[in-house]
């Protein structure tokens, strides 16, 4: 279980996700009895069929560049929680 | 056209009714909850525009974009964000008449069964406020059961329109994938994932959809809608182990069959071998999804930011603890898991080529019918922390709804009695696109199973 559990702690940090020790524990059983439900699939005979990753995926649609005009600029400035002119402001982080 | 239900037209046309209306809602969902923001416009502009939905309410899921309105996903991430424009399967409708009231509650980012997971709000179910309405689109089955809208619009990733639909005792429709746009829903596992719909009437949910669906620029994955052909006289009845579902689902279930065999259809049981791999496969690809979705929201781009932080890294895991809850934070985890260099091909890969297998194997059930009969799910609605029901369990429960989103197929759930004073239903499986069958069994099943009305059920009379 510890060898598990260092793995999820792995995988949390790639994720960016900060757990504390307690949160890291109940994650790590949870997520270790899903991982266990997900290796039933390891006997499913799939050999020779192709991934499917869209289910009706019908290719890919092209059109013209150009330029679209965008009517909301304003308003995705506006939504976002801090700006400066037509900045979005982020937090400071150096 | 003429406007569909009579009843509800000129309800938002006129002043006086309409303060009457927001009034009685607010009046009413204080003991539901199905709204997290409602009220009209601030700029009042809802006078209806002429179509065939002229005057008809709407409530819209909190992970669906409404202009001017909040788009919070039930999560304090984007509990202060606003959207700055519509998503197209809503404007779609307000082109045709229909008004948005509303925002509904859901499960933190559509992830879970029961709307125990939003961060923002609690829903209880119309029939019984000890028990849940089901989720992860629970706020918009509750409006809709409890009569505070003749139309609400959930999405559907995993069963997140049928179940609560089914709980609440009214119609969810979960399109064929690609046929409604998802250009402004909020992405969680978009390869599985589209907009749905709940109603009391079947022709007003058919007439909805065929508003929304249709290719969209604004959605790569978006389809030209051509239905298929309308037979649907041959149904087969997934064969159910014993003790599977609880007696009133089962005996549901099993009235079901008898009701569409006196309706005139052809009625054969039939196995699904694959069907213990539906729940991995499922689970595997949509946290696969959410990990790579969800990574937008980190505190610089979208939503919840601290307040103070050393460094980018640490900005971005502080945001993300503070603002995520427990469900979503455990499949970001799992999904980033089978994600991982190493690992991949063991569980996404794996998953993938099982998606290949459930489609030719259902391919080869609609070869010979025309229409699957399912559960919905293996209990009628559950009580709030049912400690039966925990959060694993919730999710082996998915095994009947997510075998539509994997194969792109649409779905409905349709309500078949109430028993000891909560709904029980079905639902039925359709091929690509043919929409038009489900309506139809829909319609043949309402003299066997009327639609009852949930205790409290707002009436409209009284504004009329």
């Amino acid at each position: 279980m510890a060898q598990a559990q260092d793995e999820w702690s792995v995988t949390a940090e790639l994720a960016r996700l900060e757990l504390d020790e307690n949160e890291a524990l109940r994650l790590s059983q949870e997520a270790e009895r899903m991982r266990e439900l997900f290796l039933t699939m390891s006997d499913a005979d799939v050999e020779n069929l192709e991934p499917t990753t869209h289910a009706l995926a019908q290719g890919n649609r092209i059109r013209k560049d150009y330029v679209n005009p965008f009517d909301s600029v304003e308003r995705l400035i506006e939504a976002s929680p801090e700006q400066e002119d037509d900045f979005f402001l982020i937090p400071n982080v150096l | 056209m003429p406007p569909l239900s009579p009843d509800w037209s000129g309800v938002l046309g006129n002043p006086e009714r309409k303060d009457l209306y927001f009034r009685q809602v607010r009046e009413t969902d204080r003991n539901i909850g199905s709204f997290l923001s409602f009220g009209p416009e601030e700029s009042g502009a809802e006078i209806p525009r002429e179509g065939s939905l002229t005057g008809i309410p709407v409530a819209v899921k909190d992970n669906i974009a409404v202009s001017g309105r909040p788009l919070t996903c039930g999560s304090r991430m984007l509990e202060n964000l606003k959207a700055p424009y519509t998503a197209t399967a809503v404007r779609r409708l307000e082109d045709e008449g229909a008004v948005v009231v509303g925002k509904t509650n859901l499960d933190e980012f559509g992830m879970g069964s029961s709307n125990e997971n939003s961060a923002l709000g609690t829903t209880v179910n119309p029939w019984d406020p000890q028990r849940v309405p089901g989720g992860s689109s629970g706020g918009s089955a509750a409006a809709v059961a409890a009569g505070l809208v003749p139309l609400a619009l959930g999405s559907d990733t995993g069963g997140s329109v049928r179940q609560p639909a089914n709980f609440c005792g009214v119609y969810g429709l979960k399109p064929t994938y690609g046929s409604v746009s998802r250009f402004g829903l909020t992405a969680y596992a978009s390869s599985l994932e589209v907009i749905g719909s709940f109603t009391r009437d079947i022709d007003l949910m058919e007439k909805a959809f065929g508003i929304m669906s249709g290719q969209d620029d604004n959605d790569q994955s978006s389809l030209a809608y051509s239905p298929a052909a309308a037979d649907s006289s041959r149904v087969v009845m997934l064969k159910v182990e014993p003790g599977m579902l609880e007696e009133p689902v089962a005996r549901a279930y099993k009235e079901t069959g008898e009701a569409l065999k006196s309706a005139g259809y052809s009625v054969e049981e039939v196995d699904l071998p694959f069907l213990d791999l539906v729940v991995p496969a499922y689970y595997t690809i949509a946290t696969a999804e959410a990990s790579a979705n969800l990574a937008r929201f980190n505190g610089i781009r979208y939503g919840y930011a601290p307040d103070f932080a050393e460094n980018p890294a640490e900005l971005m895991k502080k945001a993300r603890h503070e603002g995520f809850g427990k469900e979503v934070k455990l499949r970001i985890l799992l999904g980033t898991y089978v994600l991982r260099s190493g690992f991949q091909d063991q569980y996404y890969g794996k998953a993938q080529k099982i998606r290949t297998l459930i489609r030719k194997e259902l391919s080869a059930v609609f070869s010979s019918s025309d229409l699957l009969l399912m559960p919905v799910f293996p209990t009628r609605a559950f009580l709030k922390n049912d400690p039966g029901m925990d959060d694993y369990k919730q999710r082996l429960a998915d095994v009947f709804t997510c075998l539509a989103n994997l194969s792109g197929l649409p779905a409905l759930a349709v309500p078949a009695g109430v028993e000891k004073g909560l709904p029980a239903g079905v639902q039925f499986m359709a091929p690509a696109f043919a929409e038009n069958r489900l309506f139809t069994v829909a319609r043949d099943l309402s003299d066997a199973f009327p639609l009852q009305t949930a205790p409290n059920f707002m009436d409209i009379g009284g504004l009329l």
